[in-house]
């Protein structure tokens, strides 16, 4: 118990004096989440849109390709992308194999069927008056999807947390495509994987910290979204 | 003037209408009855165009709508308000501008026609208040006023007067009579057949999706049994006989028009009688009177007014309602 209780006390140390290769990480992994996040959402949310809204031909194909993504191994996504971007890979020459870059693509190819596949579900469970009305009252294109929008509005934002948080926690595709390297791909997960093989506890568990203190404010500032939603 | 020709409509692999031809026109009120589910809801969403028919064409002024752009202008000139409307969130008033914003009306402009279009429903009163504090007959009646802001040529509604009370359903059966004045094409589905046959011009009756071969009254499902020839059915409350070669589940109707009454039972070749009160006497002001008779179920009988002053009928008459067992019709 002292073990844990002196990592513990050591680790808080390490987070409350501001340890620059603490916060150095934090700041790089909350970075890469974020900007995984973004391209996610701006490639996940219109695709999950119109899967929602329309009828077309391989509709319920592409849902199942979705839901299949959802589950796909973290590992194997961070494989597909270090052999894309490996250097006798087809993207090799780009050189972005080990970079933070690396670890956004891998990550965006992770939160994309997520945040589709809720933009989906949460158009889907939108009354079909919405539109009806709108269309009906004259409106066109692209006002009748920000007014399903807007009242699809907490949902959607929901996914993009979902989305943000599955990013930041996701350690296997980071440790494969971004190396892990000092001051360039080390986030949160990946050090808190390297800290305890070395057996530096303490900074194990102040990364760890840090990483739940993020995940809870994340899923209380989803939690709040959902409450709204049903007001 | 706006039709649908050979509409039908699937949810799957059932077919919930087959419309062969139906139009609205401009200063006219037509009114689309029939019991719940018979598909008055669908074909009103398929004539505003917010629902594509799986068959057929929708015509504006003749011309088949097929574009986009046409889809869009057949939007903007014709305005569908649905039985449990949609309001956005936010104020009365801000929904019925919502219309005058999407068409780019000015500022001062949009101001006077919100006011004009809460005026013409007496919502005055109503303009600041939040939408999701408003009883179901309030919502109905701001969807109405949010449809007239958008100065429609073809108004199409649905069961409008479903949440209201008699003082308010009389008020909108005025208002509906000052917009068909204005040259307003009118549509309404309601299974209030007194209504429809008292405030519309013609009268579509739909019967599961069908235009029916009989008016809509006295319409009854029933389970006709094997055998040939007449037989006694049970139809809601009454037992009824009926010549037909079909057995099974059926749709047996009474026309009005055929329906012979009486303050004496007959002495006749009919098969059917039924004693009750009359429940309501609505008269169209063209002769043609409108019994609602309370025989265990509600009977719609039509009449001569001479007849009704004959027999000398007011509300709370006992009367007695007879019906040759030819005269009931089996679909």
């Amino acid at each position: 118990m002292d073990f844990f209780g002196d990592g513990l006390r050591r680790g808080l140390e390490l987070i409350l004096g501001g340890d620059p290769e603490v916060l150095g990480i934090t700041f790089l992994s909350v970075r890469v989440a974020l900007v995984a996040t973004v391209v996610a959402c701006v490639i996940g949310v219109p695709v999950g849109f119109v899967v929602g809204t329309t009828r077309f031909f391989g509709r319920r194909a592409l849902i199942t390709v979705l839901n299949t993504m959802l589950a796909f191994p973290t590992v194997v996504v961070g494989l597909i992308v270090w052999g894309l971007l490996s250097r006798r890979g087809p993207l090799g020459d780009l050189g972005l194999l080990y970079t933070w870059w690396a670890i956004v693509i891998a990550e965006v190819i992770l939160a994309v069927p997520i945040a589709a596949a809720l933009t989906a579900a949460a158009v889907q469970g939108i009354d079909p008056r919405v539109r009806r009305t709108a269309l009906t009252l004259g409106a066109s294109g692209w006002r009748v999807h920000w007014l399903v929008a807007r009242e699809a509005r907490f949902a959607l934002l929901a996914a993009v947390v979902v989305a943000f948080g599955r990013v930041l926690a996701e350690v296997g595709a980071a440790m494969i495509v971004g190396g892990n390297i000092r001051h360039q791909t080390r986030t949160l997960t990946t050090a808190v994987a390297l800290a305890t093989s070395q057996g530096d506890f303490p900074l194990a568990v102040a990364l760890g910290l840090i990483l739940l203190g993020l995940a809870l404010t994340v899923n209380v500032l989803l939690q709040l979204l959902q409450g709204r939603g049903d007001a | 003037m706006l039709s649908a020709r050979d509409v039908e409509h699937y949810y799957g692999r059932r077919r919930v209408l087959e419309v062969p031809e139906i139009s609205v026109r401009p200063g006219e009120v037509l009114a689309v009855v029939g019991p719940n589910g018979s598909g008055k809801s669908t074909l009103l969403r398929i004539l505003a165009c917010v629902e594509r028919p799986s068959r057929g064409t929708i015509a504006w002024r003749g011309q088949p709508v097929k574009s986009a752009a046409q889809l869009k202008e057949i939007r903007r000139r014709v305005t569908l308000v649905e039985q449990h409307p949609w309001l956005f969130r936010g104020k009365v008033k801000d929904n019925v501008r919502f219309p005058l914003e999407l068409r780019r009306v000015g500022a001062a402009e949009a101001e006077r026609r919100v006011a004009d279009s809460l005026a013409m429903l007496s919502l005055e009163g109503l303009a600041g208040r939040d939408t999701r504090e408003l009883s179901q007959g309030e919502i109905q009646k701001v969807a109405i006023a949010r449809a007239l802001a958008c100065d429609p040529e073809i108004l199409l509604l649905d069961e409008p007067a479903s949440a209201a009370d008699p003082r308010s359903a009389a008020a909108l059966y005025r208002l509906l009579d000052q917009l068909r004045a204005r040259g307003i094409g009118l549509c309404l589905a309601s299974h209030q057949l007194e209504e429809a046959y008292r405030w519309a011009d013609r009268v579509v009756a739909l019967a599961e999706g069908r235009p029916s071969p009989v008016t809509p009254e006295n319409l009854f499902r029933t389970e006709i049994p094997e055998g040939s020839g007449p037989r006694r059915v049970q139809a809601g409350p009454l037992e009824l006989y009926v010549l037909t070669d079909r057995s099974g589940p059926a749709t047996v109707a009474i026309p009005p028009e055929d329906i012979v009454v009486s303050t004496e039972p007959l002495h006749s070749s009919a098969r059917n009688q039924f004693t009750g009160r009359v429940l309501r006497i609505s008269d169209d002001g063209r002769g043609r009177v409108t019994l609602t008779v309370d025989v265990g179920t509600e009977l719609v009988a039509r009449i001569t007014k001479q007849a009704l002053d004959e027999l000398d009928l007011t509300v709370g008459s006992p009367v007695v309602l007879t019906v040759k067992t030819m005269a009931v019709r089996v679909f």
